[in-house]
Formats: structure tokens, C-alpha cells, sequence
């Protein structure tokens, strides 16, 4: 037993320090600090500044191209590039797909697909979610048919973050009506350049179109493009979600943020006041205690012990933590959360916002936002049953 | 960083685990409660197993442990919710070795390592609650001897203890002194608490004292962080088994034909008990490994770490009793007992919302669990 990390792991973190400090832009950092507006151009230059590094791929095991770091070095890179303030990396591609193409893919599909994942050239896209198959993922029903040496694809899949920008999708389709729901389903990777394909953005409760809706009417899908076996895609979906487990806690972007909910609630006037003070101290300890939550399951997958009965607890708190501080937040705020200026949440807007703070000009839209981590990856409901599942049997 | 137990800390669960799980039965605890909430015989077969002495060094007859082996002993001593005051021994032994002359350490710690002397901190004041730094009993020095007079509340086995480690101002700063039970001035009230143990009021009449240090606060802090850490332990090991005892229940009580652990109401609440037992866990490990930080990080920690497991013990708790039914509310039941236990320590050192208050004043610019 030691909280402390070694030497080398404190060495390690200082090297991480020192490149993002020198190597992550100033003006992105600034945006992620405020909760200002971040575009495709924004992501999309930090990943390639991480691809450079060969860190897009901070997960990757040395064969593939990756820094082949243990469990612990990897939440020390995700924890340093988060408190100073990188974006968050869109995961679709290095930290999805990637895996997934990996451990099933052939050597083909390796050459083919990692490098421009690894770039961060590669815009990937997640094909999981339908209007029919949300909680109940295995019910979906998009479809592809095997016809010679393509399949055409036909159905429509939706909630596809930034899909607007996607050049490729990585999608559950359904392959077979036979036997459980679970069997019928195939792993399929798809150009969002083939005819067919519409892509239409869905603007959210806070004005942005972070997600998208898209269509498939008669793709077609080089065969070459399925990984693995035909209908064993849900067997690599799950194998993705169980080597997936800390990062969507995203504890080292919370912590940030209590910062920030503190800087607020000094602007704010509120600080002082015990009774919001007192709410800010709850999550304070909300996140050391899933901070230590994180710790243990990085320690037991460091000593390959099984951690699963505590790592499906992550998602649960970590979701709730991200929606409290965003509600604390704008309430810090107050009235001066109201005004609803698009604009102003944009770098380098000139105008007066109401109350004179544009730094409030988010925090409404965060809050709202935000609703949405308790609902995506398995709702927190789901994730009860899972939980409740390793406990009563 | 490693959160694994050594091989030696696993052997000393599995004999603490053992003794809970043969030698102190539901049956004999209640029959302990029913005499008067403490069991002499029982604190000597603690001792057998060298616990009183497991803060004590090897030079005074103890095992000289650390903190993680003193929270594996407290978490199990909680699955079995053991009514003799070992957090109380592990304290008094710890406040002594670290602060006390060496002679009052030879007289005492050496005695208090093989469970002869009992020794306990007598620090709860009527008009302090959880402050720490409030106390009204009042030190004074005569011819180089010293004298304590006060009264002290709620103090663990009170009209039991061979002696006790008493708080009291000197020249307006708090000193530590060891009052021995037997000494003239010192008057006991002894009853049952809420859980089942025993305490006493400690009441003091220029009673004679062996002063252990003038530097009274710094210790007293010591001393009472080192009982939440132990009560966070122990609180951990009476979630585990509450849980444990719930879901059993679950699987075999039926209603409407099948298992209640089949209704989805009832299983979310399970998975929100698990979350609260783990957060807890999570807690109570991060509270004994920060008990040799420096003395702001330290109370800090302390502070977060007691908040969480009253959060989780409440929660814990009151959903095992609700889980199970009425037979929940009677005193035959095993899991009443666990609740009341619970309840107990929450107010042990500083319940939820005098913890709240801390972590408030004491919060900085950032936080987590190395800031």
C-alpha cells in the first residue's frame, strides 16, 4: 500500500508537464480554460501536434506504432494534457476504433487504418446508436446485406458525435435475424464519402449540432472493410468498453473544472457564502473520492488483478460529477447564466455581455449540455443494472 | 503508487477475520452487551493477537506496525462489530509513543501492548462538540506536580479504562495529561451508547496527572486523526458485511412469488449501496495512508475522508433497513445492530456536517488527492 508514485512514474509526469507546457497552443488552452467554442480546426491541430509526437495514440502498444505505456503512465499523459488545458482528444479513432482494428482486424486493415488514426489525419465517426436502439443497443437494426464482395448497407444511425466532420464511421450493422439479437451484429468500417450516405446535424437544447443523424440508402461497402467475423461485432464492441474504463471517468478534466468553479465563485461574489460554499466542498470530495476510485483500478490493472467490480461504478460517479459542477456553475452565475448570446462564446468576441463577465457567456449551455453524460455510454440506469449485477448475482 | 496488501498484512486479516468469525459470535456480543458493553476476556484475546500493541514498537513489547495494518485490523474488527475499544488503544499507544516522556512510555506502553492497561482518550467536552481546540478542564501545576480538573463526555469504557489521556488548558493552551482511574479526585458514570458498547462520563476534581506534553493541541489533532482513520476502517468493515448481509437477505426473502432481489427497484438500490461502500473504501485507504502527512494535508485529508464514509454510512444503513423490511427493526435481527453501529460512528470524531464545515474552510485553489 503507497498513495505516493514511484521515481520513475513522478519522472515520467514531469517529461508529460514539460512537452504538453511547450507543445499545446495557447489559444486552444485558453478556449478549454473557458469553456469557449472549440472548432473542427481547433481538435484537429492538437491531435495532429499529439500524432507528431506519436502520443494520439497514447494507448497504443509499442507494435502498433503506440508509446506502449502501462496503465498508470497513461492516466498520468490523460491527467497533465487535461489540467493544462488540451481538449479533450475526440476518441473515435485512437481510443475506439483503434483497439477494436487491433485485436480483430487482419494485418491489411493494420496498414490500411492505423496510420491515419495514429496522425490524427483520419476524422472517425461511431456508428452505434439508432432512433430504435438506444439503452437497448443489441435491438439495432440497420442493415447490411452480403452481396459478392460488398455489402449494401441500408438503415440510419443517430446521436453520431460531430459526425459533420467524420470521414470515416466505424458501424454495428445487423448482418442476421437469427438467434439472440446479440449474434446477428457485424463490425463494419465506412468511407462517409460512398454515395448514399446523409449526414444531418441535430441541433441541442444549447444551439450547438454536436451530434448528427446518418442516413445509409444502398452504401456500398467494400467486404474487405468488415473486421474480424461476420456477426461477432458485439464481442468486439464489449471488448472495446472493457479496456475502456478509467478515461470515462474523465476525473483529471473534473478536477480542472472545481477549479474553475472555484474562479467563478470568487467573480461571483459566492465563495464566501457557506451555503454554496459548502456544495462546492461535496464535490470536492466527490472527486479525491473518485480520484482514489481511478487510483485503485489503475493500481489492480497494473498488478493484473480484476478490478471489474468496482470499475463500473467509474461512469456512474464520474457522469454525475461532470453535471454538478456544470450546474454549480451557472448558478454561481445566477441571473448573468441567462443571456443566451451565441456569439459570445466564441475566442475574441468583442462584445458587452450582460453584467460585464463574458466568462458566464457558456455556463447555461454547459449546464445543458451536459444532461447528456448520465444518458450516453449506457445510461447511469444500465450501468445500475450491471453494477447490481456483480453484487446480487 | 499501489494499493495492493502485502502478504504479511493478508496473513493479519485472515487471523483478525478468523477470531471475529469463531471466537466473537452474534450470540456472545449480545451477552457482552447484556453485562454492560465490554468484556474484559474478550480485550485479552485482542491482545493475544498482539493488536493492542500493534502501534507499540518492538522495543516496548509491540509489533510495531504501520497505518494500513491498523485499518486491516479495523476493518475487520467492524465486520464483526466488536464492541472493545481497540481505535481507543490504538490512539492512546500512538499519542504516547510520539509525545510522552520516556519514562511515562516505560510504565505504560509495555502493560498497554500486552492488554494489561487500558488506556483511552477522555476529550469530548458538553460545550466543545468537535471542536477541538475548545476545552474547559482546566490543568494546574503545585510543587512540580501536576492536577486536572473537568469533565469529560462520552468516553470509551470510562468506568473500565486503567487510565486516561485528558486535554486540559495550561495558561490559557491545551496540554495532555494521563489520569489514572484510580486516582483521587476522579469520579466515574458509567452506561451503555447507542451501539451496544460502554462509556462513561469522566469527571475530575483536581485529580493528580502525569503531564505528557504542553504542546497539548498538536497531539490531541494527532491522536484524533489517528481515531478517524481507524473509525473510517472499522466503518468500512460494518458497510462491507451490512451489504453482504442485504444482499443474502434479498436472495432468499420472496414476495410476490419471487426473490425481491429480482425487482429493479430494489437492485439500483444495491448498486447505490455499492457505490457509497467503494467511495467509502476508496476514502478510508486514503485516510490511513495520509496519516504521516504533514499536519495541514493531513487534517485535510482526515476531513474529506471521515465526510465521505458519514455520507456512505448513513446511506448504507438506512437502505439495509429499508431493504429488508420490518424484520430490520427488531432487536433480534442482526442487520439493527449494523445500523446502529453505523449511526454511532458517524458521530465519532466529527460527524458528517462538522466535516462538511472543515473541508469547506479548508479548501484551496486545487484539489484532489495529492493537492
Amino acid at each position: 500500500m503507497d498513495l505516493a508514485f514511484t521515481p520513475e512514474e513522478l519522472a515520467f509526469r514531469d517529461e508529460i508537464r514539460t512537452w504538453v507546457k511547450d507543445n499545446l497552443p495557447a489559444d486552444i488552452s485558453h478556449k478549454v480554460h473557458n469553456a469557449m467554442r472549440l472548432t473542427r480546426e481547433d481538435m484537429q491541430r492538437w491531435a495532429k501536434i499529439l500524432g507528431k509526437k506519436g502520443w494520439l495514440g497514447w494507448g497504443w502498444p509499442t507494435q502498433f506504432g503506440g508509446p506502449g505505456w502501462n496503465a498508470i503512465q497513461k492516466h498520468l499523459f490523460e491527467e497533465e494534457c487535461a489540467l493544462a488545458g488540451a481538449p479533450r482528444v475526440v476518441p473515435f479513432g485512437p481510443v475506439m476504433v483503434a483497439p477494436v482494428i487491433m485485436a480483430f482486424g487482419n494485418a491489411e486493415q493494420h496498414k490500411r487504418f492505423l496510420p491515419g488514426i495514429a496522425s490524427g489525419e483520419v476524422w472517425w465517426s461511431q456508428g452505434y446508436s439508432e432512433p430504435g436502439a438506444g439503452s437497448d443497443l443489441a435491438s439495432l437494426k440497420t442493415r447490411a446485406e452480403r452481396v459478392g464482395d460488398k455489402y449494401i448497407v441500408n438503415g440510419q444511425k443517430t446521436w453520431t458525435t460531430l459526425g459533420q466532420y467524420g470521414e470515416w464511421i466505424f458501424c454495428l450493422v445487423r448482418t442476421s435475424t437469427e438467434g439472440k439479437p446479440q449474434t446477428g451484429i457485424s463490425f463494419l468500417l465506412i468511407d462517409m464519402k460512398s454515395p448514399g450516405i446523409t449526414v444531418r446535424p441535430i441541433k441541442l437544447l444549447d444551439g450547438e449540432c454536436e451530434v448528427n443523424e446518418v442516413w445509409f440508402d444502398n452504401v456500398e461497402v467494400p467486404a474487405e472493410n468488415l473486421v474480424g467475423e461476420e456477426n461477432k461485432g458485439w464481442n468486439y464492441a464489449k471488448h472495446l468498453l472493457a479496456h475502456e474504463r478509467t478515461n470515462i471517468a474523465d476525473v483529471n478534466r473534473a478536477k480542472r473544472e472545481l477549479e474553475r468553479l472555484k474562479r467563478i465563485a470568487k467573480a461571483e461574489g459566492v465563495y464566501d457564502d457557506l451555503r454554496f460554499r459548502d456544495e462546492i466542498a461535496k464535490l470536492e470530495v466527490d472527486i479525491v473520492a473518485l480520484e482514489m476510485l481511478v487510483l485503485r483500478v489503475l493500481s489492480a490493472e497494473k498488478s493484473g488483478k480484476n478490478s471489474l467490480d468496482i470499475a463500473g461504478l467509474l461512469k456512474i460517479k464520474g457522469s454525475e460529477i461532470q453535471q454538478r459542477y456544470s450546474e454549480l456553475m451557472m448558478q454561481a452565475a445566477g441571473p448573468f447564466a441567462l443571456p443566451y448570446i451565441f456569439e459570445a462564446m466564441d475566442a475574441g468576441w468583442q462584445g458587452n455581455f450582460p453584467g460585464g463577465v463574458v466568462a458566464n457567456a457558456p455556463l447555461a449551455a454547459n449546464y445543458f449540455n451536459m444532461r447528456k453524460t448520465t444518458i450516453y455510454g449506457g445510461s447511469n440506469e444500465v450501468q445500475r443494472n450491471i453494477v447490481a449485477q456483480t453484487v446480487l448475482g | 503508487m499501489d494499493f495492493d496488501f502485502s502478504d504479511d498484512q493478508e496473513q493479519l486479516r485472515d487471523a483478525v477475520r478468523k477470531w471475529v468469525d469463531k471466537g466473537y459470535d452474534f450470540d456472545r456480543r449480545r451477552a457482552i452487551v447484556a453485562a454492560g458493553g465490554f468484556d474484559r476476556a474478550a480485550y485479552g484475546e485482542l491482545a493475544e493477537l498482539g493488536l493492542t500493541g500493534l502501534y507499540v514498537s518492538e522495543e516496548h513489547g509491540g509489533m510495531g506496525m504501520g497505518p494500513t495494518e491498523a485499518m486491516v485490523t479495523m476493518e475487520e474488527l467492524g465486520r464483526g462489530i466488536v464492541l472493545e475499544p481497540l481505535t481507543q488503544t490504538l490512539i492512546t499507544s500512538a499519542t504516547l509513543q510520539t509525545h510522552a516522556p520516556a519514562a511515562l512510555q516505560a510504565a505504560w506502553l509495555p502493560r498497554m501492548a500486552a492488554g494489561e492497561a487500558i488506556v483511552v482518550l477522555a476529550h469530548q467536552e458538553r460545550g466543545a462538540r468537535y471542536q477541538l481546540s475548545r476545552c474547559a478542564a482546566q490543568g494546574s501545576e503545585s510543587n512540580g506536580a501536576w492536577s486536572v480538573s473537568g469533565t469529560k463526555s462520552v468516553v470509551a469504557v470510562g468506568d473500565q479504562a486503567d487510565a486516561f489521556v485528558v486535554p486540559a488548558t495550561v495558561n490559557g493552551q491545551i496540554a495532555l495529561f494521563l489520569v489514572e482511574r484510580s486516582a483521587s479526585g476522579v469520579s466515574t458514570q458509567g452506561y451503555i451508547t447507542q451501539d451496544g458498547s460502554r462509556a462513561a462520563e469522566v469527571m475530575l476534581n483536581q485529580a493528580p496527572a502525569q503531564l505528557i506534553t504542553l504542546n497539548g493541541l498538536t497531539a490531541l489533532e494527532e491522536a484524533v486523526d489517528i481515531g478517524m482513520a481507524c473509525v473510517c476502517a472499522e466503518a468500512v468493515g460494518v458497510m462491507d458485511k451490512t451489504l453482504a448481509i442485504t444482499v443474502d437477505y434479498m436472495n432468499t426473502r420472496k414476495q410476490f412469488g419471487v426473490n425481491i432481489a429480482s425487482f429493479q427497484a430494489l437492485r439500483h438500490r444495491v448498486a447505490d449501496m455499492k457505490m457509497q461502500l467503494e467511495l467509502g473504501r476508496s476514502m478510508s485507504y486514503y485516510a490511513s495512508l495520509k496519516l504521516h502527512a504533514p499536519a495541514d494535508e493531513r487534517r485535510r485529508a482526515m476531513a474529506r475522508a471521515k465526510y465521505q464514509l458519514g455520507v456512505s454510512m448513513r446511506f448504507i444503513g438506512q437502505q439495509a433497513v429499508q431493504l429488508h423490511g420490518g424484520i430490520a427493526v427488531t432487536d433480534e435481527y442482526i442487520v439493527s445492530h449494523y445500523f446502529k453501529k453505523l449511526t454511532q460512528l458517524d458521530m465519532s470524531f466529527g460527524d458528517t456536517l462538522h466535516q462538511l464545515g472543515e473541508v469547506s474552510a479548508r479548501m484551496q485553489e486545487t484539489a484532489g488527492v495529492f493537492a
